[in-house]
């Protein structure tokens, strides 16, 4: 019985001492990127599923402004889309909520990922598996972005011209890949339209009781539209190799006044370009990504 | 390790293993079981056909016992699985989902490979399945069982769970390691405790420590990578009382259900019950405060990797309207909840009584959010907000107040009525921002008439009214049992008294089996609403569907 106690005393002890961190004051104050950023860096796209009546997005979408800051200090490193869909969460609610943030490509995507089932909010990082599934609930987007972030990039992204003519709402752009490492499979180029600073109702858990549904909630960088529809475009029907420069051009008219989703300021709008794999074990994987601002 | 090759590795070990201890006169048993639903679109509902038409969910167990070594497999084929199966992160394929040795000696039981287990009643740590949610927390990696002396029980375990299916079981990120104590003080130190060992009382006490580790990679905060549960527990019995309690405390374990706060977790739960013949009262209170323990802080859903288990206090109906319209589903985060019940039997012979007796029960449960104070702009603690232990807050998210009285006439008639009156929080139960809280009423009629022997019908009546959410349900059920091998059974629910005339809506299923011994068959054809399936206080979401589903079960 003596034994006894003591490796049960001995068992306790080492549970009690191995099994807690304590911490005081969270804020990483020194944190910095691991590896300053030196010539091209592989982009993440950090597309973050959410929706209107949905109270416990606005965390979600403050953690996605906060590894913004943090990373696009010098560049764009993090390109955040916000997605509205799953119609528990997103369907409009008369008297306040009678917007509709819903795209048809945003409805596919939670279809995709099962996002009706998964639940809000949810988050795509690249819509690479991190810790063996893609979509992540928000309390990883931190650790899933700086795993991927440092990866060395396959290929380069960018928007080589753009035109917005606002007398008619029309955006003329074409986009251009730089393959640096040889690519196997085919991948997608897909352009999104979105929009910054889009206020209208939001609901917030975080607030007490009452205060809840928020009439003028700053919605970033919302997903307005596919220009290229919900999976894009074939750009490399089947590999490429390191040098090979690949472009398409896109002529797009802005959703008129009165349309679903038509955007409320121009000025506030963005493309968003992305390659993905479309086939094979990183299928979906967003390769590289990049964002050009109606108003850089 | 690719899926093949651990599968094959398994079955190696497995059948290896099978062999060496055959020749002590081993025994094999198992047990298989399918669902299957062959879909077709219903506008009306919203049913969707998926591009698969065909889902099928299957598993099948094949335990293996020798003395005292035992070890099993369980094969799962999900091809594809069924539409909102499961609850979290997706299964998909066919391969192992669980695979297990264990070998007793001397007090000691060793197990590897996968396992389930329950500290006391699972505030700090309960692994388990819930296939009829698609909830499976299995753990993978090592526990020790040790009983060293008359009343002590031991028990230590560290492993990774289970968190989705992919031609085999996915483990997630976390390492979750326990170790719990329970001591039976009637048992082992029964000289301290004469008289109640005399009576037959008993009083146990235990203890528990579970904590887990994942690495912090977060740039932005400071993270605790292994963050600690501790959990008491007392339990004493007589013939007629059981009063059972357990605390819980957590660490801070920001994560992304409570918001990332670092504020510590805690639970209380007690629950008091009194039985004689023909009378039964229980009483039950419990606390649940920043509760969510996950292996991964990120976790995709609430439903994976869950270390622990939060009981819910509400009545789990098994009728119809209540148990798919307005189910509860314990509030992690937050909730003071509490719950009564009496039962009391009239006794046969008695003018209200008759020949076989009368059974009345009343039961009552509510819960609440917590009384709590946000704390603004918090960006040095992060502690998200105070609260007072076990005082509860101004949101009602639930109440049930429900009376039934079961009556047996004779031999062929035997009749129950409920009533039930429900307060519930739909917007954050089910999570329906902006909708009204629900008041119902609830009137259930359920009977059994006997033709004779063999053949009986089973048939139950229900209504719900209410003037939110989607109005006045009805449901009839009736359900021809012609035993030992056939039933047949019927049932329509009826959203009759919707706000809008064209979305009055019919959920028709018919439903005929067949029993065999051990085999059972069974299928169906109708509508399924869209709505959440509880199961001890956890929900899934149950999309809408339409068509025909098979359901086969087979033990040997």
């Amino acid at each position: 019985m003596k034994n006894m106690r003591t490796l049960i005393t001995f068992l306790l002890a080492l549970a009690l001492l191995s099994g807690c961190d304590i911490i005081d004051m969270p804020q990483n104050d020194n944190a910095h990127p691991v590896n300053p950023v030196t010539g091209l860096t592989r982009r993440v796209l950090l597309e973050d599923c959410t929706g209107a009546r949905c109270p416990n997005c606005p965390t979600a979408a403050d953690l996605a402004e906060s590894i913004q800051n943090f990373y696009n200090t010098n560049e764009e490193r993090v390109i955040v889309v916000d997605i509205n869909m799953v119609a528990q969460f997103s369907a409009p609610l008369a008297p306040d909520y009678t917007t509709d943030f819903r795209t048809p490509a945003g409805d596919e995507y939670a279809t995709h990922y099962n996002l009706s089932v998964i639940g809000l909010p949810s988050g795509l990082i690249n819509r690479m598996p991190y810790g063996g599934v893609v979509p992540q609930g928000a309390g990883s987007w931190s650790s899933a972005v700086a795993a991927v972030i440092d990866l060395p990039p396959d290929m380069d992204v960018w928007f080589d011209s753009f035109n917005f003519n606002s007398a008619t709402n029309v955006v003329t752009t074409t986009v251009k890949v730089a393959v640096i490492n040889a690519i196997n499979g085919p991948h997608n180029l897909t352009v999104y339209l979105t929009e910054d600073h889009v206020i209208d109702w939001q609901e917030d858990v975080r607030l007490p009781l009452g205060q809840q549904n928020v009439p003028d909630y700053d919605h970033r960088h919302v997903l307005r539209d596919n220009l290229n529809g919900t999976w894009g475009d074939v750009i490399i029907p089947t590999s490429a190799q390191p040098g090979d420069t690949l472009s398409e051009s896109f002529t797009y008219t802005l959703p008129p006044a009165g349309a679903i989703n038509h955007v409320i300021n121009t000025a506030n709008c963005s493309l968003v370009a992305y390659v993905y794999s479309t086939s094979g074990a990183d299928a979906d994987e967003v390769k590289q990504v990049a964002e050009r601002k109606f108003v850089p | 390790m690719h899926p093949r090759i651990r599968l094959a590795t398994t079955l190696s070990a497995f059948i290896a293993a099978l062999g060496l201890f055959a020749q002590d006169g081993g025994q094999i048993h198992g047990n298989f079981s399918t669902d299957g639903q062959l879909y077709q679109a219903d506008d009306q509902i919203g049913a969707i056909k998926p591009p698969a038409d065909f889902g099928l969910n299957a598993w099948s167990n094949l335990n293996y016992r020798s003395g005292n070594f035992q070890a099993g497999v369980r094969f799962e084929t999900y091809l594809p699985a069924l539409l909102g199966y499961p609850a979290g992160s997706p299964y998909k394929g066919t391969g192992l989902g669980y695979r297990y040795a264990t070998y007793t000696a001397n007090d000691l039981e060793v197990t590897v490979g996968n396992f389930y287990e329950q500290f006391g009643q699972g505030l700090a740590f309960r692994s388990y399945e819930e296939r009829s949610l698609g909830v499976d927390n299995a753990m993978d990696g090592v526990r020790l069982k040790f009983n060293p002396d008359t009343g002590i029980y031991l028990k230590a375990f560290i492993g990774k769970q289970r968190f989705a299916f992919d031609n085999g079981f996915v483990d997630g990120t976390g390492i979750v390691r326990g170790i719990d104590g329970e001591v039976s003080l009637t048992e082992a130190f029964p000289h301290l405790f004469p008289k109640w060992v005399e009576k037959g009382h008993f009083l146990t006490v235990g203890g528990s420590f579970v904590s887990k580790f994942q690495a912090d990679l977060d740039p932005l905060l400071e993270l605790p990578e292994n963050v600690g549960t501790w959990a008491a527990r007392a339990n004493y019995t007589t013939a007629k009382w059981n009063l059972y309690s357990e605390y819980a405390y957590k660490i801070n374990d920001p994560n992304g259900s409570n918001h990332f706060i670092y504020k510590p977790g805690q639970a209380l739960m007690a629950n008091a019950t009194y039985s004689v013949r023909g009378l039964g009262i229980s009483a039950g209170a419990h606390t649940y405060d920043n509760m969510v323990f996950q292996s991964d802080r990120g976790a995709p859903s609430p439903f994976d990797l869950n270390i622990n288990f939060l009981p819910t206090l509400t009545t789990q109906s098994t009728y119809n309207l209540p148990a798919t319209l307005y189910p509860y589903a314990t509030q992690p985060n937050g909730e003071v909840a509490y719950q009564g019940e009496i039962f009391y039997k009239i006794k046969r012979g008695s003018k209200l009584g008759g020949k076989y007796g009368t059974k009345l029960t009343l039961n009552w449960s509510g819960s609440w959010s917590l009384d709590s104070t946000a704390i603004p702009n918090d960006t040095i603690h992060y502690l998200g907000y105070t609260t007072k232990f076990f005082a509860r807050g101004n949101r009602q998210y639930y109440s049930d107040i429900n009376a039934e009285v079961r009556h047996k006439f004779n031999d062929k008639w035997e009749l129950a009525f409920t009533y039930m009156n429900l307060v519930y929080d739909i917007a954050t139960i089910q999570g329906h921002p902006g909708l009204p809280v629900v008041y119902a009423n609830v009137y259930i009629l359920d009977g059994i008439y006997s033709f004779n022997e063999k053949t009986s019908l089973h048939f139950e009546l229900q209504q719900l009214s209410t003037k939110q959410d989607q109005g006045d349900w009805a449901t009839g059920l009736a359900e021809l049992t012609f035993s030992p091998h056939w039933f047949v059974a019927a049932l329509d629910q009826f959203n009759y008294g919707g706000p809008v005339t064209t979305e009055q809506i019919q959920y028709p299923i018919g439903t005929f089996g067949y029993i065999r011994g051990g085999s059972r068959f069974s299928f169906s054809y109708g509508r399924q609403r869209a709505g959440i399936f509880c199961v001890g206080g956890v929900c899934r979401v149950v999309p809408a569907a339409n068509g025909l589903t098979a359901s086969i079960t087979t033990t040997f």
